[in-house]
């Protein structure tokens, strides 16, 4: 190929529009494209076969690539990471979803006696690549134990990776690059960003680095707020609005909850110097008091304000009729603002 | 739009097809999600089949006294494409509102 058509061919690469896709679609997609390429992938799970999920992400992959790839398991969960245990340590790629974080409960005990740890326990002989994929947190109005915030439970297990995208796009780059890791990879898909429609670029981010750690989702300089799933957006809201009282506030979104990218909350709050971390899982040991000793210790001489966490409480994740109440609102991360702003050392 | 089929389920225990005998709905009806929209016979008991979903009634996969076969269309509905899971609603999208403002000195030094 001469150097010209090379260039040539990478002009129409770069210049494909963006696509338009709900976060739903877009893992749709990438589920496709990775049953496509990878002959060991397997999914399964409660109702996503034949009715394509609950929430239509398997929709049509049933369809597509066969009942023995996408099949429906009975409503058990623990039997759902059995078998994708099982199905590991013979070489396949399972990529599980458990319909409901709240569902998930069940699971915990294969999840951590065995999935997090096979691989240790085997000295890497029997590597547990497995993407498990959970509808996770609140903000659709479900009853009880279908939104929970399990990201510090899981967070804290040795040996597994957790994720949220917050955004379409990262939703599929995110689950593709997850799905190509040896380790078992926990994705917590933001229920209440299904339906929102947004540019995903399908040849972006090929590079894995940019895949890893945090991404900053607006640059200000007076404050950053940290988040992850369905909090970034409401974050990005509170920085238009912070914007109106000349407040400039940074939103770092950190995407990977384990590992945590402790150099991506050092350049961002050694900058800014002030952070504030939001999250719907409850406030004690939620994940925000790791990010806050983290933050403490990496800015402890630049940092203008103690770490504030404006989180859930520490109840039970209430049903919908409740829940506006207890998920972080705009008034509540406001006034995390205000305090970190208005701190005056002694 | 998309469209989604509901296959005839298993009714008993390895029953192999259904015979129709009274639909409920018409084509262009909006259904909402367990609303029995057919009466069908097995061999062991007539019963009316609630929908699994919320759209509107595309095709009715045969006539009264017409014989479907278990994991064959039965129904197929066109549903919009943001429509809530089984579970839950679609957050509404909505203007932010806020009733704190913030007020800080800054001293940027």
């Amino acid at each position: 190929m001469s150097e010209s058509t090379k260039s040539a061919t990478l002009e129409i690469v770069r210049e494909t529009p963006l696509l338009q896709l709900s976060m739903q679609q877009a893992i749709n997609r990438a589920l496709g494209e990775i049953l496509d390429t990878d002959d060991r992938a397997l999914i399964f799970g409660e109702d996503v076969g034949l009715l394509g999920g609950v929430f239509r992400v398997t929709d049509g992959l049933q369809q597509r690539f066969g009942a023995n790839r996408v099949f429906d398991t009975p409503l058990a969960e623990s039997g759902i990471l059995g078998t994708a245990i099982g199905l590991a340590m013979a070489g396949f790629h399972p990529i599980p979803e458990v319909q409901f974080d709240g569902f998930a409960y069940p699971a915990v005990n294969q999840i951590i006696t065995q999935l997090a740890r096979m691989n240790y326990r085997s000295r890497g002989t029997l590597p547990m690549q497995v993407t498990l994929r959970v509808p996770s947190f609140g903000g659709i109005r479900a009853p009880e134990h279908h939104g929970e915030s399990l990201e510090s439970l899981f967070a804290h297990v040795p040996g597994l990776k957790v994720v949220s995208p917050a955004n379409p796009q990262q939703a599929y780059h995110l689950l593709k690059h997850a799905a190509s890791m040896p380790d078992p990879v926990i994705f917590m898909e933001p229920k209440a960003r299904y339906w929102n429609k947004a540019g995903v670029d399908l040849a972006a981010d090929e590079d894995i680095a940019s895949l890893e750690g945090s991404v900053i989702a607006r640059p200000g300089k007076h404050a950053t707020l940290i988040a992850w799933g369905a909090m970034v957006s409401r974050c990005l809201q509170v920085a238009e609005l912070a914007a109106e009282d000349g407040i400039e506030l940074e939103v770092l979104d950190l995407r990977w909850l384990k590992p945590i990218d402790e150099a991506g909350l050092a350049a961002s709050i050694s900058r800014t110097r002030r952070a504030v971390v939001v999250h719907e899982g409850p406030h004690t040991i939620g994940l925000g008091a790791e990010v806050a000793a983290l933050v403490s210790q990496s800015c402890f001489d630049t940092l203008r304000a103690p770490v504030e966490r404006v989180t859930g409480f520490d109840v039970p994740y209430p049903s919908g009729d409740l829940e506006d109440e207890y998920i972080p609102n705009i008034d509540r991360i406001l006034f995390g603002v205000q305090r970190v702003l208005e701190y005056r050392r002694g | 739009m998309a469209e989604v089929s509901f296959p005839l389920p298993d009714l008993g225990e390895g029953l192999l097809e259904a015979t129709v005998l009274e639909w409920l709905v018409k084509v262009g009806d909006q259904v909402e999600r367990n609303q029995p929209f057919v009466e069908v016979e097995t061999t062991k008991s007539s019963v009316e089949l609630p929908s699994p979903i919320s759209g509107t009634v595309l095709t009715l996969h045969g006539e009264p006294g017409d014989v479907v076969l278990v994991d064959t269309p039965l129904i197929t509905f066109t549903v919009a494409d943001d429509s809530a899971g089984i579970v839950g609603t679609v957050p509404a999208e909505v203007a932010p509102k806020r009733r704190v403002r913030l007020s800080a000195v800054l001293d940027e030094d």
